[in-house]
């Protein structure tokens, strides 16, 4: 009997085209939805259809993973896991962004809720592996060691999304769609007969799906929570009033509300005060940054000191040279090799050594150019 | 072959309802209204049926009001009741009914009308006494299901009868759960209104009865033809008619032997899973339920697990109602009965049926707890979870 795998299926086509192939590969494949957006728990068919539309977790998007199911014959669930994903992304999310950082909900969901949560639901269904849709590869070397590994297609590349993974979870993983383009997912899909063959991308954050999040936060909070304050340059001088610190983020440039003749974005946000400093393009040129909560995919590399890797501090953003040392509190110091762009605190900072993920950790704060911390 | 231990969701079709399709099917045709013989002919089907079905609650075939099923049958009595009584204004029922009485309900209070929702015991039982003290001359109608399809509790409703009487307000039980699995007699229980349901002693889906005493206090909800003695128009669906009449009679002929058979099974399983799951805790009455089903919190784990689990197993299984989505929401029963969300979300159903047999239950006392060990230890019910 094949190992049955747990297919984490979203109704899109990259997590469909994953459990078709792990099914065509003859694995023992249960596909199941996770419930996890909070909105949608009233009456799903009364929603505006707008509101249904675009995002993860509707009614149609588990209805497009149902019919998948159907046609390449496997079993499949929608699971409920709203409370899960409340506490420990959806709280994160709304926290983080009032202490004046920027999160980043996709790696918090896979650290708590893909690879935590769905796999303990894996063990009580019997599963041997998680399987979803990410665009990332995992290989194990002749030391028995795991390895995760960019993506064969690199503008479809998630490895970034996936740092906190161990040896452990990587071991009972597996990604179908690593070593495959988006082109040739979705010519599979269309070869497969799946419905979801040409359905568009998400690009949202799932339950965030008008993209305000300002308003989300400002929904989930009470208004004691909120830090209202001013906008400051460099020398402290007022430049405007704002009505709450999780409206910026670092590095941004739109929506400051100030009439000025020179170009200003947001270099630094102090929660506590309330003051989100800004400051002219060449003031966010940073030369490192600390993080915490480091994880490594390999912790025996952490034993070596100062170690040469690239980092990527933004999803989007191309791998730099750095250093990094971690110490015994899970942070790191990592030192750019040249000075750097702007660092947003509480993004998620992904050591890399070429094609391999090494680890990553959170953003706590940038180290500025030309100046010692 | 799976394991099919959901009969109150739905029961599996009768052998004598499939015969009964098959017959129609290959030599069927005309509208039982139509003067021809083919339609006479048919006509004839349609009231043997209803006398078929009439019989199993001790009613008269006239009547009987086909319906769609027991969702349509619930809203004919509550809406026809108070489309038929023009000035009464306040209804009562409790809290644990089947969302087509509890659905209905909330509709009619939007439209200003008062609700009231008598709450039940720990076991699920309702009060009569409860229901009696909120009953005055504004009432029109009192709805009540007799067996509860979450957790088997029977009502005691008999006494209901006089005081309903006393206050010109219907009477209506919702019998869907019991018709077919325990004796139900509407002389007995002096009701206005039965509801009856296909599908879960045998039929198809898509069929139901309602049992009106007196046509002249309720209204057609459904308007159109003059079939239904005018209670519910639309061509009659003959090819569900002739089904039900056949399940509701082979289940009569077999109640007492099923009933006493099945309640054996559903004993021993439930005292041989004591015995493996410490913890483990029946929802509902000790006696006073229906004998086929089992409502039970197994410690320290999500329902939801459990369920897929045992599905993945072969064992087929329910918990609460399913959303749109296909996901479980935790049971309004249990949480009228005082259960906490936590120990809703833990329980699950196990409703038996005349396909059981003594391996499968034999089988089924292995697997549970085997599977509720594994789930136990792999996904240990968090604070959060529990949620």
């Amino acid at each position: 009997m094949k190992p049955r795998v747990l297919v984490a299926m979203s109704g899109g086509v990259d997590s469909s085209v994953a459990a078709a192939l792990l099914r065509e590969d003859g694995y023992n494949v249960v596909g199941v939805a996770m419930r996890l957006a909070p909105e949608p728990s009233a009456p799903v068919a009364t929603a505006p259809v707008a509101k249904r539309r675009g995002t993860c977790c509707s009614h149609d998007d588990f209805e497009d993973a149902r019919r998948v199911a159907e046609r390449m014959d496997f079993p499949f669930y929608v699971i409920d896991l709203r409370a899960d994903f409340a506490a420990r992304v959806v709280d994160n999310f709304v926290s983080e962004y009032l202490g004046g950082r920027t999160p980043n909900p996709c790696v918090m969901c896979n650290r708590e809720i893909k690879f935590d949560r769905l796999w303990s639901r894996a063990r009580a269904l019997n599963a041997d592996y998680v399987a979803t849709g990410h665009y990332a590869r995992i290989e194990q070397g002749a030391d028995a060691r795991f390895h995760l590994l960019r993506a064969a297609d690199d503008s479809k590349d998630q490895s970034y999304f996936l740092f906190t993974l161990g040896q452990h979870e990587l071991s009972r993983t597996i990604f179908p769609l690593g070593a495959m383009t988006k082109t040739e997912v979705r010519a599979r899909a269309r070869a497969l007969g799946l419905a979801t063959a040409d359905k568009p991308e998400s690009q949202e954050i799932c339950f965030v799906p008008d993209g305000d999040y300002a308003s989300f936060v400002e929904r989930r909070s009470d208004l004691a929570q909120l830090r209202p304050g001013s906008i400051i340059d460099g020398e402290g001088k007022r430049l405007a009033d704002h009505a709450g610190v999780h409206r910026f983020t670092v590095g941004q440039r739109r929506g400051l509300g100030i009439a000025s003749g020179e170009r200003l974005y947001v270099r630094e946000i102090r929660a506590e005060s309330g003051e989100v400093v800004a400051g002219p393009r060449e003031e966010l040129d940073s030369s490192g940054l600390i993080a915490n909560r480091v994880s490594l995919v390999d912790e025996s590399i952490a034993s070596g000191g100062e170690l040469s890797v690239e980092v990527k501090i933004r999803y989007r953003h191309r791998a730099i040279p750095a250093t990094m040392r971690v110490d015994s509190a899970r942070r790191a110091e990592i030192r750019f090799a040249a000075d750097g762009p702007a660092v947003t605190p509480g993004q998620a900072c992904v050591f890399y050594r070429g094609e391999e993920v090494l680890g990553g950790g959170f953003i706590e704060r940038t180290i500025t150019a030309g100046r010692a911390t | 072959m799976p394991i099919y231990l959901d009969h109150n969701a739905g029961a599996p079709l009768r052998a004598e309802a499939a015969a009964a399709i098959s017959r129609l099917l290959a030599d069927g045709r005309g509208n039982p209204s139509s003067v021809h013989r083919s339609g006479q002919r048919s006509r004839r089907m349609l009231e043997a049926a209803r006398s078929q079905v009439a019989s199993v609650i001790g009613a008269e075939a006239r009547q009987m009001v086909f319906t769609s099923g027991g969702t349509e049958s619930n809203n004919l009595a509550i809406f026809g009741a108070i489309t038929a009584a023009s000035r009464r204004r306040k209804i009562i029922s409790s809290e644990i009914e089947h969302s087509s009485i509890l659905a209905p309900l909330a509709e009619l209070w939007r439209r200003g009308f008062e609700v009231v929702r008598v709450a039940p015991d720990s076991d699920g039982r309702i009060d009569p006494a409860r229901v009696l003290a909120a009953l005055n001359n504004d009432t029109v109608i009192v709805t009540l299901g007799l067996a509860n399809s979450e957790v088997g509790t029977i009502q005691d409703l008999a006494p209901l009868a006089s005081g309903c009487g006393a206050a010109d307000a219907l009477f209506h039980v919702d019998a869907a759960q019991a018709v077919g699995r325990v004796p139900v007699d509407v002389a007995a229980l002096g009701c206005d209104l039965m509801t009856l349901s296909g599908h879960k002693l045998g039929a198809p889906a898509g069929v139901g009865a309602l049992y009106v005493r007196d046509v002249a206090r309720i209204a057609p909800i459904v308007l159109g033809g003059p079939h239904e003695s005018g209670m519910r128009a639309g061509t009659p669906n003959l090819l569900g008619a002739v089904a039900f009449g056949a399940a509701t009679e082979a289940a009569m002929n077999a109640m007492r032997e099923e009933s006493d058979r099945i309640g054996l099974l559903a004993m021993s399983l439930l005292n041989r899973l004591r015995e493996t799951i410490p913890g483990l805790r029946l929802n509902g009455p000790p006696i006073g339920r229906l004998p086929n089903t089992l409502n039970l919190t197994f410690p320290g784990v999500l329902g939801e697990s459990m369920l897929i689990a045992l599905d993945l197993e072969g064992v087929e299984v329910s918990m609460g109602s399913a959303c749109a989505a296909g996901a479980v929401e935790p049971s309004h029963v249990l949480r009228a009965m005082g259960r906490s969300v936590a120990d809703a979300r833990s329980s699950l159903r196990i409703s038996l049926g005349w396909t059981n047999t003594a391996d499968e239950i034999d089988a089924v006392a292995a697997t549970i707890p085997a599977v509720w060990r594994r789930v136990a230890d792999a996904e240990p019910l968090s604070e959060v979870s529990a949620r």
